[in-house]
């Protein structure tokens, strides 16, 4: 079990959705996860189990750093920022990401791509 | 933040990983609580959801990166752990994999000294040796006058040197004979050596045949000789009867070009001081054991090197016609190795085989084992895949744990190879600078090895463990079968290699050697010219004649079993080439040697252009036909006689294809005097030695007894059976250990089902031989994998076979019998144990 969802979120998407959220303002992992499953209207449900592994992916791959700082509550919490590099990355991955939106609902739509 | 920083920073990082979680779960909480749910409740749905915390951190440290260096530590630790809970199997396998490992560091050891390594000298890279070849003709040597030649116009060389090795040389007026060598003023210089004691040879005095006659001793004639004592330096001593003055002695360092361990070097231009009357130096045609050697110019390489020789090969064709061979080529080869291997590429092929073998059997017994202890593991095994390990997880873990066997088998594997190369050095007198201390390469090789070996030990048993494969697999079948194969051939080809070895030993050797002398003159040495040899030689025949206790005086070119270097012809007959063994003999050779004649007659005194053949070569040429009276190969000489096979020149030679040619008078500088007495020849030397001396006192003859040349020759064959036993003996155990390992699997694995038949009344035979049973396809289909192998190779190892085929039932009926026997021996162990259990507690245990 990756991610608890009305539908299954396809590989590689929780990374662009937690580029996105992050690409805002500094957040930290619980406020991600909230953020998503917020914005997806409960859609969305993001488990630890899978934000985390993410999370660190990430800023292994250098699309993010991370930082101690004091959270909302008071308690010390890590914060994700987005880079340079994880802002190209986000913005190729946006637009490869409507591309296919695209593609797939044009090919979708097609009345000949239907079976009989 | 590289990977070392990550590293170091493991223990901070998870710190901040399980604060970082801490966080997410304290604020999901929080968030409940504010929503209405009691804390305890809020607490107890948190866990839920978070599910299991550390697969969730696992997850992570592998996203990072780091994980896998990280597991590898940790499952380091743990197999460290495990192979110390089992020290038997743990000192077993290592003990296996040390013995598989160290025979091939040590075969690798033995390579690097001789062929990889340069020797310690100075500018190491560009010393090259010079030689030279044709389609006919294989020489090392170069007439002293082409080197000359070469050294006053060669561009691409910087130096030359010139190096000369000859018979030994008595020291003194004693008996005791030392080896020099003749070396040119330069060779110190060139090769950057420094003096422990007086100074070494300098181009500037020892740059003329006039100059006073120096020496150089060897670091350990030195000690030897002279206790090391430094005022030998200005001492004069007497060289076949010559006096010199001790100039100098070499560091212990000090490398030699070439193979020879010389006690005293000599200035080559004072070579016809010590042998009076030799033309060596000035005869252009005069090549023998004259090496040459150099260092290239600077950026030259030896191809561009070799133009320039074979350039000036042509002007010097000019300069003398005859000294030149047709289509003759020069080879520049780097001099910096003890040893280049150009002719014995097959043998090493071989050695390399064998080698190889014993690695593989080593590995597939210690598969075996690692199957059979795999049983013992199931439970622990099952148990952490039951609790969520990943397979690939349980499997690095165990391939881990091969990878630890392979790294302290290479690790007991290094000390065990050099203890034996230690004591083969100091055994074989080797080199000083030669050290069995493994350098670089060793050590590369050893850890390859063990890595290597790991893979192969490690890899499918592991698979096996990991898939919990119950039933009885093919991989199961092919270690047995590897195992037998492996251990079938090595054992045939030891077996083989001992019986030929005895063989040799224990056969009459064709020729009486017991009571045979030989006495070199060395006339060519002196300058002896065919007429001026022929006076001598019958003066000095018909003066031994008169030695009471001496039966026959005759005279051969090659006194059998004496020279180390042995003289081989080829022939083609109708495009096979016949390998023959020529000898230039008097008359009354044979009769010395009591050689039986078999049909015809010997050569006549004084009678040319004949031939002698030995029975197994008139066979090989004329099998059908009677060769008497036949023209031998050219044309020009007639077989007169055929006579008994000998192993004159080499015991070991299965051929005997010998041939013996009639004097020429061009062959007399080159004779030795054969003397046959009638009681022990030992005491005769003295008188022999006066005799020769009284006709030419600038004589000194070499005489000795043929038995000790039989007996050296002996003392290599059995060193020789010696290692092959040895290997024999890894072989054996190694089959054992893994027979032992395989069977103790089997019936491991059947413990249950021998309990159950036992329980219902089996007799324990029945239960034995069903056990057996199950070995019996692989096991016999590796027995004729190894036979069919062995019979394949023994074509290769016709050349060391003396007297037995390569397909002598005697050696491969002993292996196949030993084989059984040890996987009976193995089998009746561990079922001895089923039998006893106690077969109510088997049967609840589950």
């Amino acid at each position: 079990m990756t991610t608890q969802s009305k539908f299954d979120l396809p590989q590689g998407t929780l990374d662009l959705l937690i580029l996105r959220v992050v690409a805002l303002r500094p957040v930290h992992g619980y406020a991600i996860a909230q953020r998503i499953q917020q914005i997806s209207k409960e859609a969305l449900q993001v488990q630890q189990g899978s934000l985390y592994p993410a999370l660190h992916r990430l800023e292994n791959k250098k699309f993010l750093v991370a930082e101690w700082g004091p959270s909302e509550t008071g308690r010390e919490a890590k914060f994700y920022r987005l880079t340079t590099k994880g802002r190209t990355q986000l913005k190729n991955e946006t637009e490869s990401w409507a591309r296919l939106i695209e593609v797939v609902g044009l090919i979708l739509q097609h009345p000949q791509g239907e079976t009989t | 933040m590289n990977l070392l920083q990550r590293l170091l920073r493991r223990a901070r990082m998870e710190k901040e990983l399980d604060d970082e979680l801490r966080f997410h779960f304290e604020s999901q909480v929080a968030d409940k609580i504010q929503a209405g749910t009691s804390e305890a409740e809020a607490r107890r749905t948190t866990r839920l959801e978070f599910g299991g915390l550390d697969q969730i951190k696992e997850d992570c440290r592998e996203s990072r990166g780091t994980q896998w260096l990280a597991s590898i530590a940790q499952d380091l630790r743990f197999g460290s752990r495990i192979l110390a809970k089992s020290p038997g199997f743990s000192f077993t396998a290592i003990l296996v994999l040390a013995l598989g490992i160290g025979v091939s560091t040590l075969a690798f050891s033995l390579y690097n000294l001789i062929a990889l390594q340069t020797i310690p000298v100075r500018d190491a890279a560009t010393l090259v040796s010079i030689q030279r070849r044709s389609p006919e003709n294989n020489a090392p040597g170069i007439p002293y006058a082409s080197i000359a030649y070469y050294r006053d116009n060669a561009r691409s060389l910087s130096a030359v040197m010139a190096t000369m090795s000859v018979a030994p040389m008595v020291l003194n007026h004693e008996e005791q004979r030392i080896n020099p060598s003749f070396v040119s003023s330069n060779y110190f210089i060139e090769l950057g050596a420094s003096a422990t004691a007086g100074r070494l040879f300098d181009p500037a005095h020892e740059s003329s045949s006039g100059a006073a006659p120096v020496a150089v001793l060897s670091f350990r004639f030195w000690q030897r000789e002279f206790d090391s004592d430094p005022s030998v330096i200005g001492k004069t001593i007497y060289l076949t009867g010559k006096p010199v003055n001790v100039i100098g002695v070499t560091s212990q360092a000090f490398a030699n070009l070439g193979t020879e361990n010389p006690d005293v070097w000599l200035p080559l231009l004072q070579y016809a001081y010590f042998f009076e009357g030799s033309k060596a130096l000035d005869d252009p045609q005069f090549d023998e054991n004259i090496l040459m050697w150099g260092h290239l110019a600077p950026g030259v390489s030896p191809s561009r090197a070799e133009h320039e020789l074979l350039a000036l090969t042509g002007q010097l064709r000019k300069l003398y016609p005859a000294v030149i061979w047709d289509h003759e080529r020069i080879l520049v080869t780097p001099g910096a190795h003890f040893f280049s291997f150009e002719d014995g590429m097959p043998v090493l092929a071989f050695a390399a085989l064998l080698v190889l073998l014993i690695l593989v059997v080593a590995c597939a017994n210690l598969g075996g084992l690692l199957l059979a202890r795999g049983v013992r593991r199931r439970r622990e095994i099952q148990l952490r895949i039951d609790l969520g390990a990943r397979r690939s997880r349980v499997l690095r873990q165990l391939l881990t744990e091969s990878l630890l066997l392979g790294l302290l088998g290479s690790m007991a594997a290094l000390p065990l190879s050099y203890i034996v190369l230690r004591l083969t050095l100091v055994y074989a007198n080797a080199p000083a600078w030669m050290s069995a201390l493994p350098d670089w390469r060793v050590l590369i090789f050893t850890a390859a090895m063990g890595f290597l070996a790991a893979l192969f030990f490690g890899m499918l048993p592991t698979l096996q463990i990991v898939l919990q494969k119950k039933e009885r697999t093919l991989w199961h079948q092919v270690v047995v079968c590897v195992q037998v194969g492996a251990s079938c051939v090595l054992l045939i080809v030891s077996g083989l290699l001992v019986r030929a070895t005895l063989h040799t030993l224990y056969t009459d050797p064709g020729f009486g050697y017991e009571q045979v002398l030989s006495l070199n003159p060395g006339l060519s040495d002196h300058g002896y010219t065919p007429s001026t040899a022929e006076s001598y030689l019958d003066q000095l025949r018909s003066r031994l004649r008169t030695v009471p206790g001496v039966i026959s005086v005759s005279m051969a070119q090659n006194p059998p079993l004496v020279n180390t270097n042995v003289m081989i012809q080829g022939f083609h007959v109708d495009g096979r080439l016949i390998k023959t063994y020529p000898n230039w003999v008097g008359p009354e050779f044979f009769e010395t040697m009591g050689i039986p004649l078999l049909r015809g007659r010997y050569m006549h005194a004084g009678e040319t252009h004949v031939v002698v053949l030995s029975q197994s070569l008139a066979r090989k040429r004329w099998p059908t036909e009677d060769p008497i009276g036949k023209e031998w190969s050219t044309g020009k000489d007639t077989v007169v006689g055929i006579v008994g096979n000998t192993r004159a020149m080499e015991l070991n030679n299965s051929d005997a294809t010998e041939i013996y040619y009639s004097l020429s008078a061009k062959s007399l500088p080159r004779m030795s005097v054969l003397i046959r007495t009638a009681g022990a020849p030992d005491g005769l030397s003295p008188t022999l030695q006066q005799i020769a001396g009284g006709i030419d006192p600038k004589l000194f003859p070499t005489i000795t007894p043929l038995k000790a040349g039989f007996s050296k020759s002996i003392g290599q064959i059995e060193q020789v059976a010696t290692i092959i036993s040895l290997l024999g003996s890894i072989a054996i155990f190694l089959a054992i250990i893994g027979l032992l390992g395989l069977v103790t699997y089997a019936v491991s694995q059947r413990t249950k089902e021998i309990a159950i038949r036992l329980a219902l009344g089996a007799n324990r035979m029945e239960i034995f031989l069903t056990v057996l049973r199950r070995f019996a396809w692989p096991v016999l289909a590796g027995l004729v994998t190894g036979v069919a192998l062995t019979a394949g190779l023994s074509q290769i190892l016709r050349r060391g076979l003396y007297g037995i085929s390569g397909l002598d039932p005697i050696s491969y009926l002993g292996a196949i019998t030993l084989l059984i026997a040890i996987l009976a021996t193995a089998a009746l162990l561990p079922i001895r144990k089923a039998l006893q259990i106690d077969i109510a507690r088997i049967l609840h245990s589950d």
